[in-house]
């Protein structure tokens, strides 16, 4: 049965509205004081339940003018499962009154809302009660005022110069001291001392600017309390004042090691929006990017991975490997890391001359490599030792946490975006989705390293087939328009002009899109009112829910386990702090 | 005969003399420009949470008793191994040996079971 | 008293031998950089002269007029010294190695080693553990908690596999019937100790890795977890003091190595006879060898994790080189 008449019928008027959004995920307002019953409900009572919390996020609706026939609310609260079992989403609508509302956790429903909680709570001033500690999470703990509030200041400009005077420095550096007893962290022991021992964010073994705080016992880990933010650069601020076409450069430095993967649920999501359709061509020349980018992420996992357990070698070879899958990145797009080659309703070029033999030599290059890889890495005893049985979760622990990607995968559930709900034309593709069955460090490399050998299998399909045709959508707003139209009449150079020196418009609505990047799922759900910006842009992370389960897996091990974890787990900070 | 130490004493000498300049040296030709942060604990660039010095694990210290027991003993087949070709006859000096590595060895099947080699 | 054989000769090999020993260590840093390179798709240093050569002094330079450091936390007296006892104590186990046969220098008999002792293997294990004290004592006064964890690894790791090498190290002397290290190179005359002790062979060069902090058992230091484990707080020649104290050590645990297994200088004797400095030519070989072995293990196996390697160490090896040991005595008894 239909979700939302199932739950009309078993809550009746706790059931507000009903909205129409862009993608088609059935959107719910559910009254504030019922909504914790609909979502266990929806979490456990339905058959096939929707059993992970996808996404958790608020709205500051204060300023929005197209609301169309949605409940009144100064903010909004979005709760976003999935069911595995149906293949389907559901989108859950809290609306809240007043300049600083409270509302009830979830906490208690889902561990994984902890973090989302707290993140809203940072962003917009919204209270949980119920939460076992709702302390700030991206922003420092100094930090005035809750950025994502429309009222908050989006540029540094006006917020007057920035100055860090030594008293200031020390005054924030005290406020990042760790105070074991506000994370009810017992000092002591029966018989020892615990030590708390800051592992980073100046670190290297936490592949950035984490701090993940350990209360040990000896080496063995009692407690983990993961401390992140000090990447955070406030990108879904800044796709409020972006255009809509010049966001496009700052998703490329989300996951800064995935490239056009993160362009990709961008330009989808506000695609969505558009209605545009791009023609095949594009569709198949993205495939084969993002593939590419898979490739180049992995095999940067793959080296820091084996570094991670204290393998000098791999690391080199692989970003060796990497470099040169770059130089096709470069022929094609002319950037490396962050090519920002994908455009709303196309590519920024075409594919040049010469293309398809570079290609062509990679796909010959790689696949021995990753040979040899298997018995320098994967096949090494000591590192199977290091990896096997270590830092596992069971399928459930994984649902419950949002973990997504080859993490999921590795507990031996068979869920790719790609198969599930193909987009970009991967319907059209023959590949596998590569599974494992213990979910423990050593899985989750097995997984991400046959996914490597299918990635060639897609870039090997879109070589042998790719379509003619346009590169861009013939679509008024493809952004930027299609330049020979230009030049025949007053309309279309005026269109063009404006979306150049403007930027598009895009119709007012809601639109969610997930993909199957290389950490996991990332997505983005925009919401547009009628305006050349996002009034606001959500960026769904793998990376966050990811870190938030480090410790469930980590304690009663050993730091050098939890390095191996970490390493296992793949995420990138500018990913978890965005 | 203590003579034939002496070339050692002199090797220990240089050796020792050498380590104390290099330790030494930096302080007449190194800058001096202290700061609070420079000279604070290193703790991954954040302020440390407590002190280092902790009553620690007793784990690496049970490893630090069971090598001295094991050590002395061991001291004591450094003899034997020397006369060993010596001894008439050789086999009982081999049952002599076997016996005494054998007591060692029930010692350490002691700590063994008693789980004073696991890490918890 | 023979002024010239019993003072000058000798005091005049201590410095020539600490030297050599010093140049050894400096180069090895540059060695172990130059062929880990290789194996890693690079080129290693190439910018201090020609092949990177003068990298080595380069870096001396500047760790010698590099700000020192010594932060307000430590225990100031033991801080400093500790990298001191770590290097002095690895140039001194040197002494009782023979590098060569006696020859006729300048009208003298002069044998190539520093000191010809009785108990010159006694010695050996005695020196080698002092080193162990500088890194303990080291990471304990430098009042960190990565400091403190490394040392309390060091301390753990390095006894433990000290007893596993004086283990084996026993079976040495039970065939060899002496602890005198010339004597057991003149042992190894026709046959490497390697050929009757492979097992233990085996055993030793794992402890003897274990022993110098060496990757993969680098777990003392294990940058990914520790950050720099014992020596997190130290920096310029400190630091670099116990840097070239580490790479001195692979230096002398190699001449161990080849001393003790692989026949010293004398093996095959076949070349050693043909010139006294043939002998010393081939100790030089086949320390190279090792340190070549040292590096290529280093860029090729992962580590292994701390507590796994102490029950190795005790289940294990402990266990195994005992066995050796009465094995070897069986062998010897009954044959």
């Amino acid at each position: 049965m239909d979700i939302s008449r199932e739950l009309r019928e078993r809550f009746g008027p706790a059931i507000v509205a009903e909205q129409e959004t862009r993608d088609g995920i059935p959107t719910l307002w559910v009254a504030q004081d019922r909504f914790r019953q609909v979502l266990a409900y929806l979490k456990s009572g339905t058959d096939r339940p929707y059993a992970m919390l996808y996404d958790l996020t608020a709205i500051d609706e204060r300023a929005r003018t197209q609301r169309k026939g949605q409940p009144a609310a100064d903010f909004t609260v979005v709760y976003h499962l999935l069911s595995f079992t149906r293949n389907h989403d559901v989108r859950v609508k809290v609306a809240l009154a007043g300049a600083y509302p409270v509302t009830a956790s979830i906490t208690d429903l889902w561990p994984a809302a902890n973090w989302y909680e707290r993140e809203v709570w940072d962003m917009f001033g919204i209270t949980f009660e119920g939460h076992p500690h709702l302390a700030r999470i991206l922003m420092p703990s100094t930090w005035e005022g809750h950025p994502l509030r429309k009222e908050h200041p989006a540029r540094g400009t006006e917020m007057g110069p920035f100055r860090l005077p030594v008293e200031k420095q020390e005054r924030e550096e005290e406020a990042l001291l760790f105070h074991p007893e506000e994370w009810g962290l017992e000092r002591h022991g029966e018989d020892t001392d615990f030590v708390f021992l800051n592992l980073g964010p100046q670190h290297p073994g936490t592949h950035g600017l984490l701090r993940i705080v350990l209360q040990l016992d000896g080496e063995v880990i009692l407690d983990a309390v993961p401390d992140i933010g000090y990447h955070h650069r406030g990108a879904e601020k800044m796709a409020e004042r972006q255009t809509w076409h010049t966001f496009i450069p700052y998703t490329d430095r989300i996951d800064y090691l995935g490239g056009v993967l993160n362009n990709l649920p961008y330009v989808l999501a506000v695609e969505t929006l558009a209605g545009i359709e791009v023609p095949d061509r594009v569709k198949v020349i993205r495939v084969m990017m993002a593939e590419l980018f898979r490739i180049a992420s992995h095999l940067v996992w793959y080296g820091t991975f084996a570094q991670d357990v204290g393998q000098l070698t791999p690391v080199f070879l692989m970003f060796t490997d990497r470099e040169r899958l770059f130089d096709i990145v470069e022929a094609i797009t002319g950037g490396r890391m962050h090519p920002s080659w994908f455009r709303i309703g196309g590519v920024a070029q075409d594919l040049p001359r010469g293309w398809d033999g570079l290609v062509r030599d990679f796909l010959d290059y790689l696949p021995p490599r990753l040979k040899e890889y298997d018995k320098l890495v994967m096949g090494n005893p000591i590192f199977k030792a290091r990896t096997q049985g270590i830092g596992a979760y069971t399928l459930e622990e994984a649902v419950e946490w949002g973990v997504t990607g080859p993490g999921l995968r590795a507990c031996g559930l068979e869920w790719d975006f790609r198969k599930k709900r193909p987009y970009s034309g991967y319907e059209g593709f023959e590949f596998e989705v590569p599974t494992a069955q213990r979910g423990d460090c050593y899985d989750r490399a097995v997984v991400r390293v046959e996914e490597m050998r299918q990635s060639l299998r897609i870039i090997e399909q879109c070589l042998d087939n790719m379509p003619a045709g346009q590169y861009k959508a013939d679509h008024p707003l493809t952004t930027p328009p299609r330049k020979e139209r230009t030049m025949h009449d007053i309309e279309t150079l005026i269109a063009h002009f404006l979306g150049v020196s403007w930027g598009p418009v895009i119709p007012a609505g809601e639109a969610f899109f997930g993909i199957e990047a290389s950490k996991g799922n990332t997505g983005y759900y925009l919401i547009s009112d009628g305006g050349i910006h996002a009034y606001r842009a959500r960026i769904r992370a793998p990376s966050f829910p990811h870190i938030q389960m480090v410790p469930e897996i980590s304690r009663g091990l050993m730091v050098p386990d939890l390095i191996a974890i970490l390493g296992s787990v793949d995420f990138v900070l500018a990913d978890v702090d965005r | 005969m203590p003579a034939d130490y002496l070339p050692i004493l002199f090797f220990a000498v240089v050796a020792v003399v050498l380590s104390a300049i290099a330790v030494l040296m930096p302080a007449l030709f190194g800058p001096k420009r202290p700061t609070s942060v420079k000279l604070a604990p290193y703790e991954s660039g954040k302020l440390p949470i407590g002190p280092a010095r902790r009553r620690f694990s007793i784990q690496y210290y049970l490893y630090a008793v069971l090598f001295i027991l094991f050590d002395v003993e061991i001291v004591f087949l450094f003899p034997w191994a020397v006369v060993f070709r010596d001894l008439a006859p050789r086999w009982l000096g081999l049952a002599e040996a076997a016996v005494f590595v054998l007591i060692l060895l029930l010692g350490l099947a002691y700590v063994w079971k008693k789980g004073g080699l696991e890490w918890e | 008293m023979d002024w010239v054989a019993d003072f000058w000769i000798p005091l005049i090999k201590a410095v020539v031998v600490v030297l050599v020993l010093l140049l050894g260590g400096a180069y090895m840093t540059w060695g172990e950089r130059k062929i880990c390179a290789r194996f890693q798709v690079r080129y290693g240093p190439n910018r201090a002269g020609p092949f990177g050569i003068l990298q080595p002094l380069a870096d001396a330079v500047k760790a010698i007029f590099k700000e020192e450091i010594v932060p307000n936390h430590v225990d100031k007296i033991i801080y400093v010294m500790a990298p001191g006892i770590s290097f002095a104590a690895v140039l001194i186990t040197f002494a009782v190695i023979p590098f060569g046969p006696e020859v006729d220098l300048f009208g003298q008999r002069v044998g190539l080693w520093v000191g010809d002792i009785e108990v010159g293997l006694l010695f050996l294990l005695a020196i080698a553990a002092l080193g162990s004290y500088g890194i303990v004592l080291g990471g304990w006064s430098s009042n960190n908690k990565y400091s403190l964890l490394g040392a309390l690894r060091a301390a753990a790791q390095m006894i433990s596999y000290e007893l596993i090498l004086g283990i084996s190290l026993l079976a040495v002397v039970l065939l060899a019937g002496s602890l005198n290290l010339r004597e057991i190179v003149d042992f190894q005359g026709t046959w490497p100790l390697l050929v009757l002790q492979p097992l233990g062979f085996l055993i030793f060069l794992i402890a003897i890795l274990a022993e110098s902090n060496r990757s993969p058992f680098d777990l003392p230091e294990t940058e990914n977890e520790l950050v720099s484990g014992f020596m997190t707080e130290y920096g310029g020649i400190k630091f670099a003091l116990y840097f070239i104290a580490e790479y001195t050590a692979m230096v002398v645990n190699s001449a161990i190595v080849v001393t003790i297994f692989l026949g010293g200088w004398k093996w095959p004797a076949l070349i050693s006879d043909l010139h006294p400095l043939a002998g010393v030519g081939l100790f030089l070989a086949k320390v190279l060898f090792v340190l070549f072995l040292y590096v290529w293990i280093r860029a090729s196996i992962p580590r292994v994790r701390f507590d796994k390697f102490m029950r190795f160490s005790w289940k294990f090896m402990l266990p195994l080189a005992f066995v050796n040991l009465l094995a070897t005595a069986a062998v010897v008894a009954f044959l």
